[in-house]
C-alpha cells in the first residue's frame, strides 16, 4: 500500500487531527483518488480504532479524536467525490431513540454512512417515534437507523418500528439498530431488519441492505 | 450455603454497614467497568470460578449496559438486582429511577461513590488536559457532556448530602459554567440495598426487584425487562 495512504490511516488511528489535511493534499497530489483515501486510507484507520475500543484499549475521547481526524479529511474529499460522478449509495435517516441523550455512537455511524456514499439526515437525540415517522413521510429514506445507549431507552426502537408499521411505512424502508446495549437478538424480538456491532460495521450492514432490495 | 458478595465499588460505601452486621465476605470490584461494559462479565466470571465450593453469590451490579449480560452462575447460585444501572440501587427503587428518568433524561448523578472512587466531568477534564492542549480537550469535554441538563448529587440521607456538598458543586459550577446545567440535591435511599444484602438470598425465584440465577443459568438482557 502506498506510504501516504499508511501516514492517512496512523493519523485517523492517533486522532493527529491537524496533520490529516496536509496528509490529505498530498496525497491527492500524488495522483491518488478521493475514493482511494476513504476506502484504503481512512476507513482502515477507523477499522483499527473500532477494534481497539470494542477491546477496551482506547476509550471515548480517543475515539472522538478519530472521528474528528477522518471528519477533516473528509471534508476535502467530499465534493471531490461528488465531481467524480459517485452514485449516491441511498438515503438513511439516523437519530438516537426517545429519551436518550447520547449521541456519540450515532454521529459517528453518521459520518461512516456518509464516506460510504450515503446521503445522510440526521435527527439528533431524543427523537420520538413520531418523529421518525414524519422524517420517513417526508425524505423517504432507503434505510432508518436508530441508536441507543441506554437499556432502559432502547425498548423504544421498537415503539418506533411499531409507529412506521402502523403508518403502513413499513415495507418502504430497511430498518437497521445499534448502540452498546444493543443485541442482534434484540433486532430480531422488535422486528428490525439488521443489528450493526459498530460504526465501521453499520456502514458495511447499510450497503448490503441496499443491494438486497 | 456459603454467602458472598461481589459488587461494584460504588456501592461500597452503602453496603458496609450490613456487611458489618451479616459478617458476609464481600469483594468489590473497580468502577471503570462503567467505561468498558465488555471487560466487565469475564472480570466478574472470573471472581465466581475462583470458588470452587456451591455457594449463593449477592451481586450488587445493575445491567450496566449489558456489562453483566452473560455472566454465568456455574455451580452457584446468584442473586442479582433488576436494576438497569447503579442508579437505581442507589435511588433505593425502580420506580424512583423512572420518575428521575422522566423528570429528567440527561441527568449526570453523583454520589459518594462516584466522587470518591469514580469519575465525573471535572476529573475527567482534567486528565484530558495531562494529555492533550487545551483546545483538544475543550472539545472532547463538549462532544461528551454537552446533551445533559442537570446534575443531581444523591445521598443515602441528610449527613451523606451535607458532607458531598462541597465536592458535588464544585463539579456542578464547573458544569454550570460549560454547559449551563443546574444543580440539585437527592435524598435517595439505601433500601433497595438493604434488601440486597440482608434478604434477597433467602429467595428461591424470581421477583420485581431480584432475580435468582439458578446454578447452570446466565444473566439474560431479557430479564430485565418490564
Amino acid at each position: 500500500m502506498s506510504d501516504a495512504l499508511v501516514q492517512i490511516s496512523n493519523a485517523v488511528i492517533e486522532g493527529r487531527v491537524k496533520d490529516i489535511p496536509s496528509l490529505t493534499n498530498t496525497a491527492l497530489s500524488s495522483g491518488l483518488t478521493a475514493k482511494d483515501i476513504l476506502d484504503k486510507g481512512l476507513m482502515p484507520g477507523m477499522d483499527v480504532i473500532g477494534a481497539e475500543f470494542k477491546k477496551g484499549k482506547k476509550f471515548v475521547p480517543e475515539v472522538l479524536l478519530s472521528a474528528r481526524t477522518m471528519q477533516a479529511s473528509l471534508d476535502i474529499l467530499k465534493p471531490l467525490l461528488a465531481q467524480a460522478g459517485e452514485k449516491m449509495a441511498g438515503k438513511v435517516i439516523i437519530g438516537t431513540v426517545k429519551g436518550d441523550l447520547h449521541d456519540i455512537g450515532k454521529s459517528l455511524v453518521g459520518m461512516m454512512l456518509e464516506g460510504a456514499g450515503f446521503e445522510v439526515v440526521n435527527l439528533g437525540k431524543d427523537v420520538p417515534p413520531e418523529k421518525f415517522v414524519d422524517a420517513v413521510k417526508k425524505e423517504k429514506p432507503d434505510i432508518v437507523a436508530m441508536s441507543a445507549l441506554l437499556t432502559t431507552t432502547m425498548r423504544s426502537m421498537g415503539h418506533t418500528v411499531t409507529a412506521l408499521k402502523e403508518a403502513g411505512l413499513r415495507e418502504s424502508v430497511k430498518i437497521m439498530i445499534g448502540g452498546a446495549p444493543v443485541t442482534v437478538d434484540f433486532a430480531k424480538q422488535i422486528g428490525a431488519d439488521a443489528y450493526a456491532a459498530n460504526a465501521p460495521a453499520a456502514a458495511e450492514l447499510a450497503k448490503k441492505l441496499i443491494n438486497s432490495n | 450455603m456459603p454467602l458472598y458478595i461481589l459488587a461494584c465499588r460504588v456501592l461500597q460505601s452503602m453496603m458496609e454497614p450490613y456487611l458489618r452486621e451479616a459478617n458476609i465476605p464481600a469483594t468489590f470490584m473497580e468502577y471503570g467497568f462503567h467505561r468498558t461494559p465488555q471487560l466487565m462479565t469475564p472480570a466478574l466470571q472470573e471472581e465466581l470460578d475462583r470458588i470452587t465450593e456451591s455457594s449463593v453469590f449477592i451481586i450488587g451490579y445493575g445491567l450496566c449496559g449489558n456489562g453483566l449480560a452473560g455472566l454465568k452462575a456455574g455451580r452457584h447460585t446468584l442473586i442479582v438486582p433488576r436494576a438497569d444501572d447503579c442508579i437505581t440501587l442507589l435511588l433505593g427503587s425502580y420506580q424512583s429511577y423512572i420518575t428521575e428518568f422522566t423528570a429528567e433524561p440527561g441527568t449526570y448523578y453523583l454520589t459518594k461513590g462516584w466522587l470518591e472512587s469514580g469519575s465525573h466531568p471535572l476529573k475527567e477534564y482534567r486528565e484530558l488536559l495531562e494529555k492533550y492542549d487545551k483546545e483538544t480537550a475543550d472539545w472532547i469535554m463538549d462532544e461528551q457532556y454537552r446533551n445533559y441538563k442537570r446534575v443531581v448529587l444523591v445521598a443515602s440521607n441528610q449527613e451523606e448530602l451535607d458532607a458531598y456538598r462541597h465536592k458535588a458543586r464544585e463539579v456542578a459550577d464547573f458544569c454550570a459554567e460549560r454547559w449551563g446545567y443546574r444543580y440539585e440535591e437527592l435524598v435517595g435511599s439505601d433500601e433497595f440495598v438493604k434488601k440486597l444484602v440482608t434478604v434477597a438470598f433467602q429467595l428461591t425465584e424470581s421477583t420485581d426487584d431480584f432475580l435468582v440465577i439458578p446454578p447452570g443459568g446466565e444473566v439474560k438482557q431479557e430479564m430485565y425487562w418490564r
